[in-house]
């Protein structure tokens, strides 16, 4: 894992939702490709942390998945959002970025009151 | 929402596990060919590609298995190998399972049983609305010493209570009514009788009852002169117009007079039945018809209460308490409106649910108490089966214990396969408790509201799993925790033959003093019932029981003076004594015995008179106490003379009357007044003997009998040798001459009548004993266990002592004297808790002391007896042990 970040617990479900708003139906090495690069290669995703995620939005039912093949041929299963997941995603970004502005004024550096 | 979806298709995939774990498998295989694909392109060796790709994205196997806990439930999957395992344990000793199963399934069945008494009679909802909104009213007179339920307000009263009381939403008083209903084919047929009602416009609003077709009575309908109106009840427009539906605007004939029909009421609407209203009309099992009270202005004024009925819907949020209050006040009020003779009308509000269900809520309670026993008493031998099996098991648990296999594993394993057998016994019960309902319509009184709606609803239902389920648990958990308790290092350092201890059995031994002492209590008060039975079977009812009775209903066409009803009446009597088969026949207006009873002032002559004493009064034709062989004691009985317009009054009293009033003086020649004035004088010609005339159990009040022929109807009692059937038709025969019309009904034995009056008490007797055999079987069948499973493990202690020289009657008694220890402790425990319960019972029992000697010597002679029977087999089997043999084990 050398220099490469874990991912954080929980994060990787938006993340997820987010790349599949953002390029459409993509199949589980896609999902992690992209993921990797938009994190500007900081984030490294193996079997044990992309799957378990994926099945967990499948039977929470915010991601689809259904077989097809890849664009080089290969029968690959690809994971779509759902309407409920479309949902969530907006939710969850809220909850986000309410999460990030608040922690923001904690770390920032103190200010007279 | 999104976590039960989850948990919905985890369900679903531990059935599908085999095709998603290819699924992943090829998933996987798909991401690593594709990213070796990649190292290819940026010019790795596809083997160089393929290793870089393996490192990065970790074991494949780790993530199937982590998939796999996530995809399902595994502890669902290891429940289904522990059922599965369970099942088959139990399947290879099928004695001990069949046992159990049986011994859990009588108690969840007796319980699921009687539950659905409870359920049909106390619980379920009624047509009504809202049943428990509903309140009766009565003004009971301090003056007037009858129970306080007889007399509702006068309909002057009811409508000045409807004007100022706020504690209503609705209001209504009503009548009971019999009507002789002219057959459908005219003048010609029979007269039916027909059980009605006469109602106010307030009546269906009350009980929030609309008809299912057509309309209610209303204002309108209630003004006389337009109140010629019927709702008719579902079943009589089923057998009578077949169910058609022009049946609207068709014309009813009740008691000669023309009612046009103007709506029908659904099938559970039959308003006032037998046991709604608290003094009405007994022999109304239901009612058929409605029509409008149309009271007059005269009688809307009328401050005297006559026999109407009221009922009224409290408001939301009012209690029963404040509109007493409320009641109370007002009737103070009234009071002053009514004649200065008869004054102090109280107020008594008295909900409908305790009014119906108030006098079975503690027999209910007592069968409930008694199946909850049985059930613990089936509990119980279920968990010494258990124990004792577990501790025959030792060896495999043991094992499993060594390989590794956690304290909550095995547990769970037992736990598990209690839930087994609780389930089966469930199953087995809920199929007992179907019998026991097939069974009950043999078994009701008749008596006790909505006993035979019982059925296996969705409640009861309900009712048997949640106590199939306690009844695992309790099964299960002093084996599990026994189990849990195994020493391993005992059981390795024995060689495998570990056992619980001391422990285990003192358990064993607990259980089954705990369980002879709960039977202990069930035969108390099973005991005290049947001795009760026997004393009300013995009572004297002071009649014969094989005189036959019949009912004979007078045509208002008779009312005409001429030649006059009574005689029109003696002529039928006589038809019927000419009848060879008739020895003797009498009429009466109330037999004993129908739940009818008049009760007037009286005043006697040269006696202390107080203002509020009351007789029971009958009027009989002469010939009565011959026909129902009422013993004469003194004096004379009625003569056709007696009956004689111009003749002096004369009265025949009881033994009761005699002593309470003559006491020390002949009866004979007093005299006794029934009017306010003392102005008529009856003169006592006889003093017959007691009868039981309001029920089997109470003492008889002091009775007079005046002689009559004018009845409006009246109950016929006939001598004779003939059955009942064979006698009415002779009399159906001899009567049509007379008048081929004559409403003959309600033909049986005074034996009949008696055997009503008992049914309730037959009915709580059967039950509580068949439940106390219940529980004194299941607790043999456990004494006997324990015995047995002792008596096997001690079976080299025994060899030994035999071989010591110890004799086989020495082994005997030593199996004896255990359970006689047993026994003995059970019995002293269990008849402390009987001093109790059978004090609770009290208001059960008829003619014995609650803390019956002979009850309680019974009770221990006979579980001394059964448990000495029981602890004699392995006794034997304990004597018959071969020494060699016993030494030889192991």
């Amino acid at each position: 894992m050398d220099d490469k970040a874990d991912v954080w617990q929980g994060t990787l479900a938006l993340m997820v939702l987010r790349t599949l708003e953002t390029i459409g139906p993509q199949h589980g090495y896609g999902l992690a490709r992209r993921i990797e690069q938009t994190s500007g290669d900081k984030l490294q995703l193996n079997y044990g942390t992309l799957y378990p995620a994926l099945l967990k939005l499948e039977q929470e039912g915010f991601i689809g998945s259904k077989w097809g093949m890849s664009e080089n041929n290969r029968r690959a299963k690809f994971y779509e959002l759902t309407k409920a997941g479309k949902k969530r995603l907006q939710k969850a970004t809220a909850e986000w970025e309410q999460t990030t502005a608040i922690l923001a004024r904690f770390l920032a550096p103190a200010e007279e009151a | 929402m999104h976590k039960l979806r989850g948990i919905w298709i985890r369900l679903l995939g531990s059935l599908r596990r085999r095709n998603s774990e290819q699924d992943l498998s090829d998933e996987l295989e798909t991401h690593l060919a594709l990213d070796t694909e990649a190292g290819v392109r940026a010019g790795l060796t596809p083997e160089e590609a393929r290793r870089q790709a393996l490192l990065r994205l970790g074991g494949a196997e780790q993530v199937r298995q982590a998939l796999r806990e996530r995809r399902t439930f595994p502890w669902l999957e290891s429940l289904a190998q522990d059922a599965r395992y369970g099942l088959r344990t139990l399947g290879r000793s099928p004695g001990f399972t069949i046992t159990a199963v049986l011994t859990l399934a009588l108690g969840i069945g007796d319980c699921t049983a009687i539950f659905s008494l409870v359920n049909a009679v106390l619980l379920r909802s009624l047509p009504y609305g809202d049943p428990r909104g509903l309140v009766y009213l009565f003004t009971p007179n301090p003056n007037i010493p009858i129970p306080k339920e007889v007399i509702a307000p006068s309909y002057a009263d009811f409508y000045d209570l409807k004007q100022q009381s706020r504690s209503y939403s609705d209001m209504t008083a009503f009548d009971q009514a019999v009507f002789r209903m002219a057959s459908a084919q005219g003048a010609t047929g029979p007269v039916e009788k027909v059980n009605a009602a006469k109602v106010d416009e307030g009546f269906f609003a009350t009980l929030r009852c609309a008809p299912e077709f057509g309309r209610a009575i209303g204002a309108d309908d209630n003004q006389p002169g337009h109140d010629k109106v019927a709702v008719i009840g579902h079943a009589l427009w089923q057998s009578r117009f077949g169910g058609s539906l022009d049946v609207l605007e068709r014309q009813l004939v009740l008691d000669g007079v023309s009612y046009r029909i103007i709506g029908v009421m659904p099938p559970e609407f039959v308003f006032p039945a037998s046991s709604d209203l608290p003094y009405g009309n007994s022999a109304v099992k239901s009612t058929e018809i409605w029509v409008p009270l149309a009271l007059t202005a005269k009688q809307k004024a009328e401050r005297e209460p006559t026999s109407n009925n009221v009922i009224a819907r409290l408001r939301d949020g009012v209690s029963v308490a404040q509109a007493q209050t409320e009641m109370s006040a007002i009737m103070q009020r009234l009071d002053t409106l009514h004649s200065a003779e008869m004054r102090d009308w109280g107020a008594y509000v008295k909900s409908f649910m305790d009014n119906a269900v108030g006098p079975v809520r503690g027999l209910m309670g007592m069968l409930l108490g008694a199946v909850g026993l049985v059930l613990l008493i089936a509990c119980g031998n279920a968990a010494n089966l258990l124990l004792a099996r577990a501790a025959g098991r030792v060896r495999e648990l043991g094992m499993r214990v060594a390989l590794g296999a956690g304290r909550g594993r095995i547990v769970r394993q037992l736990m598990t396969e209690s839930l087994l057998i609780g389930a089966a016994a469930g199953a087995i019960g809920v199929a007992l408790a179907w019998l026991f309902l097939r069974l009950l319509p043999r078994l009701d009184p008749g008596n006790i509201p909505w006993l035979n709606e019982a059925s296996l609803d969705w409640r009861v239902l309900l009712f048997a799993l949640g106590v199939s389920l306690q009844t695992s648990l309790l099964t299960g958990i002093l084996p599990s925790l026994a189990v849990s308790r195994m020493s391993l290092t005992g059981f390795l350092a024995n060689g495998g033959a570990a056992s619980f201890g001391g422990r285990q059995s003192r358990i064993q031994s607990a259980l089954v003093v705990a369980e002879s002492a709960l039977v202990v209590v069930l035969l108390a008060c099973a005991g005290l019932l049947i001795r009760s039975y026997i004393n009300v079977e013995h009572v004297d009812t002071g009649f014969s029981q094989s005189t036959v009775t019949l009912k004979i209903e007078m045509d208002p066409r008779y009312e005409r003076p001429h030649p006059g009803r009574d005689v029109v009446f003696k002529g039928l009597i006589d038809r019927i004594k000419a009848l060879p088969a008739v020895n003797a026949v009498g009429a009466v207006n109330d037999l004993p015995l129908n739940n009818s009873e008049s009760v007037g002032f009286i005043w006697v002559d040269g006696y202390a008179n107080r203002k509020d004493q009351m007789a029971e009064g009958r009027s009989v034709t002469p010939g009565y106490f011959e026909a129902m062989r009422i013993p004469l004691i003194a004096g004379r009985t009625f003569t056709d003379a007696d009956t004689s317009r111009k003749a002096s009054w004369t009265t025949i009293v009881n033994e009761r009357f005699a002593k309470v009033y003559f006491a020390g003086r002949n009866p004979i020649g007093g005299r006794v007044s029934t009017d306010e004035q003392h102005a008529e004088w009856s003169t006592i010609v006889g003093v017959v003997a007691d009868v039981r005339h309001s029920s089997l159990e109470a003492e008889p009040e002091p009775q007079m009998y005046n002689p009559n022929y004018d009845f409006n109807s009246a109950s016929v009692a006939v001598r004779t040798s003939l059955p009942a059937a064979a006698i009415a038709a002779e009399i159906r025969t001899a009567l049509a001459p007379a008048d081929p019309n004559l409403m003959i009904s309600g033909v049986h034995t005074m034996g009949d009548l008696a055997s009503e009056a008992s049914a309730r008490r037959r009915f709580q007797t059967s039950l509580l004993t068949v439940f106390a055999a219940i529980a004194l079987l299941l607790a043999l069948v456990g004494l006997y266990g324990l015995m047995a499973y002792s008596v096997g493990r001690r079976t080299r202690e025994v060899g030994i002592r035999m071989a010591l020289g110890a004799q086989r009657t020495d082994v005997v008694l030593m199996v004896m004297r255990n359970a006689a220890w047993l026994l003995g402790l059970g019995l002293t425990a269990g008849l402390g808790c009987a001093w109790l319960a059978m004090r609770a019972m009290q208001s059960f029992v008829f003619g014995v002391g609650a803390h019956d000697p002979a009850t309680i010597v019974s009770v221990c002679a006979l579980l001394a007896v059964c448990g000495s029977v029981a602890a004699l087999i392995p006794a034997r089997r304990a004597a018959s042990i071969d020494p060699m043999q016993a030494l030889r084990m192991d």
